[in-house]
């Protein structure tokens, strides 16, 4: 009893220790991330144009080595002027969507991600004209729009680049291009700049978002890596092999069938 | 690995200066002006043709300039409405033949873009109000004046 349960066991490890190597084969371990990240061009902007105060930042939770929920807050404070009106917005905004990285598993290596995010825009703005003046033939007329707060909609995709420089740390840049759906203010009174989607006066609009990302370690899985089918070129060795396969593999009737063929 | 490093930074540093290239500003190409826009039509017989007058003498009642001075060929005519007033009378002399034409309507801002800034639109409240000596009819084809081109009204002389 005792041999037969010591033969079962060491049985068993074999079968593991096999397994394991054809995991090792084929597969390659990625851990999954919570990731934190801050976007940098806003505070740098601000640094030189006291006018532009973006903030942003996002939490991203790795689904699996390819995809990733992600939850991004912001805040815009923006001042603009010229010769002939004044524009102020402040408000705050949230994104909320998808990102697909399409590395392949054993390029990212849980460290680089290059794909593209898609995602859903949403921003409350409280907005003001403190004056405009519009000058004609019977003069100069000076007016102003009284504050309001509106809610913008807005769709966006996302390519871009994300590089792990130290031990959970990463930088990277995307290219935002987003679509308007809603800005609740009408077609005459479109926001000059509104936040999370920039330039309101503009159905698609185009942005650039730097950001550094700290990421949190919370699971590891194996991602399988494709292996590519090797191209077979001898026509003829292939015909061969396949040939030796049915005679070794098939039932006798077919092998005689094979033989009455001419 | 480390081949894969300094391909990944290039594309970061591509990606300033995709920044750097973002950073021109804008401006203003846009039509920022927004005028009636009057046709004129003389009647020969029955018919009512599109027919620029031999002349055309337009400007603003009370004011010095002149917006068309004997003006040959002006098939549309544009009249810019006073955005601080709720009325605009213009005298208008056609051929030689002076009358004065007045619109009664309401101003609203519309941003045409970041770069231009805030303009007027108008809707004509009622219909235009001519004195009946050079114009013998009057006809408004849209009361949304904007500084998209698209006829107004229609002066018949």
């Amino acid at each position: 009893m005792g041999r037969t349960y010591a033969y079962s066991i060491s049985l068993l490890l074999l079968l593991t220790c096999n397994l394991i190597q054809v995991q090792a084969q084929d597969t390659i371990p990625i851990p999954l991330k919570i990731k934190v990240g801050m976007e940098v061009s806003g505070p740098a902007i601000y640094y030189s144009d006291k006018n532009i105060l973006n903030a942003e930042g996002y939490i991203s939770v790795d689904l699996d080595e390819k995809k990733s929920v992600m939850f991004a807050a912001g805040y815009l404070n923006y001042k603009y002027s010229q010769y002939n009106y004044s524009y102020l917005n402040r408000g705050s905004f949230i994104r909320i969507g998808i990102d697909f990285n399409l590395l392949k598993p054993d390029k990212s290596l849980g460290k680089y991600w290059a794909g593209i995010g898609l995602r859903y825009g949403l921003s409350r703005f409280t907005s003001q004209v403190p004056f405009y003046d519009k000058e004609d033939y019977w003069g100069t007329t000076s007016s102003s729009i009284a504050q309001k707060t509106n809610w913008g909609h807005f769709v966006e995709i996302s390519p871009g680049f994300r590089a792990e420089i130290f031990r959970n740390f990463s930088i990277g840049w995307s290219v935002s291009l987003r679509m308007l759906l809603y800005t609740g203010t009408g077609k005459d009174l479109k926001p000059v700049y509104f936040p999370g989607f920039g330039d309101g006066t503009k159905t698609v609009n185009a942005g650039l978002s730097y950001f550094i990302v700290w990421n949190i370690p919370y699971k590891k899985i194996n991602a399988i890596i494709k292996k590519e089918v090797p191209e077979e070129s001898d026509d003829k060795s292939d015909t061969n092999a396949n040939a030796t396969k049915s005679n070794t593999g098939t039932s006798g009737s077919q092998q005689q069938g094979g033989s009455i063929r001419p | 690995m480390r081949r894969f490093i300094p391909g990944s930074l290039i594309i970061i540093l591509s990606g300033f200066i995709l920044f750097l290239l973002s950073c021109t500003p804008g401006s203003c190409f846009e039509e920022t002006e927004s005028y009636l826009k009057a046709s004129f039509y003389t009647e020969v017989g029955t018919t009512k043709m599109l027919q620029a007058p031999d002349t055309l003498t337009l400007y603003g009642l009370n004011q010095d300039s002149i917006i068309y001075n004997k003006k040959t060929g002006v098939q549309v005519a544009l009249f810019p409405l006073n955005a601080s007033a709720e009325s605009s009378i213009f005298v208008i002399i056609i051929n030689g033949v002076t009358d004065t034409l007045e619109f009664r309507y309401s101003s609203y801002p519309h941003l045409i873009s970041k770069e231009c800034g805030y303009t007027f639109y108008h809707h004509l409240d009622t219909e235009p109000l001519p004195k009946y000596h050079a114009i013998k009819d009057i006809y408004t084809t849209n009361k949304t004046i904007t500084t998209l081109n698209g006829e107004n009204i229609r002066i018949f002389y």
